[in-house]
C-alpha cells in the first residue's frame, strides 16, 4: 500500500489553484458583476420600477429621474426591461451551456478513452461543425424550426457541443496516461470508477475555466440570433432583440445602448472569470486543449 | 452533410418563398415543387445534388432564382474585402497588444489590456457597429452611411471585384478614398472580437516562450529588446498564433453576417442571413460549402506556414 500512495490521486492540486485566481484583482471584479448580474436575474421582479410590459402614453422619453434608463416606442421603462432581460438571457446561457458540456463532454470522454471509431466518429462530427461558422448553422437551424426562443437554443447547443468535446477529449487523453490512473487501473478498478473517480475531478478545472468562457459566448450568439429576429420575439424583454428595436429608432439612443452595455458588462465579467482562473491554471493545457 | 442537415429539418420552403397566399394554392406549390426536384424523395434529391457539384453546379437559388454559383460570385469580392482587411487590422494589433501584455506580465499595463482584449471579445458585433454608425456617421459625419460605394460613384472596372484595387489598378484614386471610407468602419467592428483572441493567445504563447534559456541568452549579449523580440520571441511563439488567426476565419464568417446586415454590405453574409430566413436550402448548402473550403484552404496554408517557420516541421 505505501507504493501505491506514491501514485496517488492529485485532486487536491487543481482546487488549491483557484485561491490563486483571486489574488488577480479583475477576476474579482468579474465575480462580482457576475454575481451581481445573477442577483439582479433572482430579483428582477421585485426590483424593477415599472412593469416590463406595461404600455404608457410616455413614448421615447430620454433618461430622466422618473425613467433612468428612458423609455421605447411603446412607452415602456427601458431600465425595468433590461433587468427582467437578465432573467432570460443568463439562465438560458447557463443551460445551454450545461446542456453542451453534458452532450460535448459525454462524447469528449467517450472518444478519449475509447478511442478508435468512436474517437474518429465524435472528432470528425466536431470538425465539420468547427468548419462551418456558427451563426451560419445556427440560422439555418432556427430558420427551419421557426423563430423562437427555444428554438435559439437548441441551434446554440447543436453549435457548441464540440467545443467542449474536444477540450475533455484532450483532458481524459492526457489524465489516461497518468500513473495513478494505471495503479487504479492495475489494483482492479471498473471503466467507470476510473473515469469518474480519477479521471472526472482530475479535468474540472480547466472544465471549470472553458464553463465560464463559454456562458459569454453563449450570452453573445442567443442575443445576436434575437437581434436578427430568429430568437426572442416582441414584446419579450430580450438584450439583443431590444438593440434591434433600438436600431430602428436612431435617435432614441438609450432603447438600444442600455441593453447593450448589459451584454457587455455580463459577457465580460464572465470572460474575466474564466480569463483569470485559466492563468491559475496550467496555460499550456488550455490552450492545446481548447484550439480555438 | 450540411446538405442532409438542412433538409432534415422539418420547415417547408415552398411555404416559406411562396408567401401565404400562394401557397394555399396547391397547384402553385407543386408546381414550385417540381421545378425546384423536392416532389423527390431526400437520398434522389442528395444523389442529383452530388452530380451537379461534380460538374461545379451548385444548384439555383429559390431566391434569386439564379444559379447559386452565380449569386456567390456576385458575393464574394465584397467580403473577401471586407474580411480581409479586419483580420489584417485585428493580426496587426492583436498581436502587438499580446506580446506586450506578456512582457509586462501582471502589471499595470497588463491589466488594462486584458480588460481591452477581452472588452474585444466581450462587445455583441451588432451592438458595436449601431454604435459606431451612430457616433461617426450621424453625430460626428466622419465617414459615409452604407454600402461599398457612394451611390453617385461608380465601381471601378472589374478586376478583383475587391473595390481598393481594383480602383487603384485603374488608377481611378478618388473612388479608392472612397471605398476605403465605406470600408473602415465595419472592418473595424468586425477585427474588435479577432483582435482580443489573438492578443489573449499572443500573451499565453510569448509567456510560454519568455522563459526559454536562449532568449535569456539573447538579452544576455545585450541585444536590442526588439531584436529579441522579433527575432527571437516572436518568432517561436508563431505557431499558436497562427493556428488561431486561422482558426478565427469561422469567426469572421460569423461576424460579416451581422456586420453586413447593419451596414448593408452587399455580401456573403447578407446573402446567408436572406437565404436562411426564407429557407432558400440550395443558397444555404451552397454558402456553407464555400465557407469550409476556405475554412480547410486557411488552415491548410497554416500548416504550411508552420514548416517555413520552424524547418522542423515535415509538411505531409
Amino acid at each position: 500500500m505505501i507504493a501505491v500512495t506514491a501514485y496517488s490521486n492529485p485532486l487536491s492540486s487543481t482546487w488549491r489553484r483557484i485561491p490563486g485566481a483571486w489574488r488577480q484583482p479583475l477576476a474579482v471584479v468579474g465575480f462580482g458583476i457576475a454575481a451581481a448580474w445573477v442577483l439582479i436575474a433572482l430579483l428582477a421582479p421585485w426590483i424593477s420600477p415599472y412593469d416590463p410590459l406595461a404600455q404608457s402614453s410616455a413614448l421615447y422619453q430620454a433618461p430622466s429621474a422618473a425613467h433612468l434608463m428612458g423609455t421605447d416606442e411603446l412607452g415602456r421603462d427601458v431600465l425595468s426591461r433590461v433587468l427582467w432581460g437578465a432573467r432570460v438571457s443568463i439562465p438560458l446561457a447557463m443551460l445551454l451551456v450545461a446542456l453542451a458540456f453534458t452532450i460535448g463532454g459525454t462524447l469528449g470522454g467517450l472518444a478519449g478513452y475509447l478511442g478508435g471509431w468512436v474517437d474518429e466518429l465524435v472528432m470528425r462530427s466536431a470538425d465539420f461543425v468547427f468548419a462551418v461558422p456558427t451563426i451560419l448553422l445556427a440560422m439555418a437551424v432556427v430558420a427551419a424550426l421557426g423563430p423562437g426562443l427555444f428554438h435559439a437554443v437548441l441551434a446554440v447547443v447543436l453549435v457548441s457541443w464540440p467545443g467542449h468535446a474536444r477540450v475533455v477529449r484532450g483532458l481524459v487523453r492526457t489524465t489516461m496516461q497518468s500513473e495513478y490512473v494505471a495503479v487504479g487501473r492495475l489494483l482492479g478498478s471498473p471503466t467507470h470508477r476510473a473515469l469518474t473517480v480519477d479521471v472526472l475531478p482530475n479535468i474540472a478545472g480547466p472544465v471549470i475555466v472553458l464553463a465560464a468562457l463559454e456562458i459569454g459566448n453563449a450570452i453573445l450568439l442567443l442575443s445576436a440570433l434575437s437581434f436578427l429576429g430568429l430568437g426572442a420575439r416582441p414584446p419579450a424583454a430580450e438584450w439583443g432583440s431590444m438593440v434591434s428595436t433600438g436600431a430602428e429608432h436612431f435617435e432614441a439612443w438609450w432603447m438600444g445602448d442600455f441593453p447593450g452595455l448589459a451584454i457587455v458588462s455580463v459577457v465580460l465579467a464572465f470572460n474575466l472569470l474564466g480569463d483569470s482562473l485559466r492563468d491559475a491554471f496550467d496555460p499550456k493545457a488550455m490552450i492545446k486543449a481548447r484550439g480555438a | 452533410m450540411a446538405f442532409v442537415l438542412t433538409h432534415l429539418v422539418p420547415g417547408d420552403p415552398a411555404v416559406a418563398n411562396l408567401g401565404d397566399q400562394a401557397s394555399a394554392d396547391p397547384v402553385a406549390v407543386r408546381i414550385y415543387r417540381e421545378h425546384y426536384g423536392l416532389d423527390k424523395p431526400l437520398p434522389v434529391q442528395y444523389v442529383v445534388y452530388l452530380r451537379n457539384l461534380l460538374h461545379g453546379d451548385l444548384g439555383e437559388s429559390e431566391q434569386s432564382q439564379r444559379p447559386v454559383l452565380t449569386d456567390l460570385e456576385e458575393y464574394i469580392p465584397a467580403t473577401a474585402e471586407l474580411a480581409i482587411t479586419s483580420m489584417v487590422l485585428a493580426s496587426l494589433l492583436g498581436i502587438t497588444l499580446g506580446v506586450i501584455a506578456a512582457l509586462k506580465r501582471n502589471r499595470l499595463t497588463d491589466q488594462i489590456i486584458r480588460v481591452v482584449s477581452l472588452g474585444g471579445m466581450s462587445t455583441p458585433q451588432f451592438w458595436l457597429a449601431l454604435v459606431a454608425l451612430y457616433i461617426f456617421f450621424f453625430k460626428l459625419g466622419w465617414v459615409p452611411g452604407s454600402g461599398r460605394l457612394d451611390a453617385i460613384v461608380l465601381p471601378p472596372p472589374h478586376l478583383t471585384g475587391l473595390f481598393t484595387i481594383d480602383a487603384l489598378a485603374a488608377g481611378q484614386f478618388d473612388v479608392f478614398v472612397n471605398a476605403v471610407q465605406h470600408l473602415i468602419l465595419p472592418a473595424c467592428v468586425l477585427a474588435a472580437f479577432n483582435m482580443g483572441l489573438f492578443t489573449r493567445f499572443t500573451r499565453s504563447a510569448v509567456l510560454e516562450v519568455l522563459e526559454n534559456d536562449y532568449v535569456r541568452t539573447a538579452r544576455a549579449k545585450g541585444l536590442p529588446e526588439l531584436t529579441v523580440v522579433f527575432r527571437h520571441i516572436l518568432r517561436a511563439a508563431s505557431p499558436p498564433i497562427l493556428t488561431v488567426v486561422g482558426l478565427a476565419f469561422g469567426n469572421v464568417m460569423t461576424g460579416t453576417v451581422l456586420v453586413e446586415n447593419i451596414f448593408s454590405w452587399p455580401g456573403i453574409g447578407q446573402y446567408s442571413y436572406r437565404s436562411a430566413t426564407s429557407l432558400d436550402l440550395p443558397a444555404i448548402v451552397g454558402v456553407m460549402l464555400f465557407v469550409a473550403i476556405v475554412y480547410i484552404l486557411v488552415n491548410m496554408v497554416v500548416d504550411i506556414l508552420y514548416g517555413v517557420i520552424d524547418p522542423r516541421v515535415q509538411v505531409a
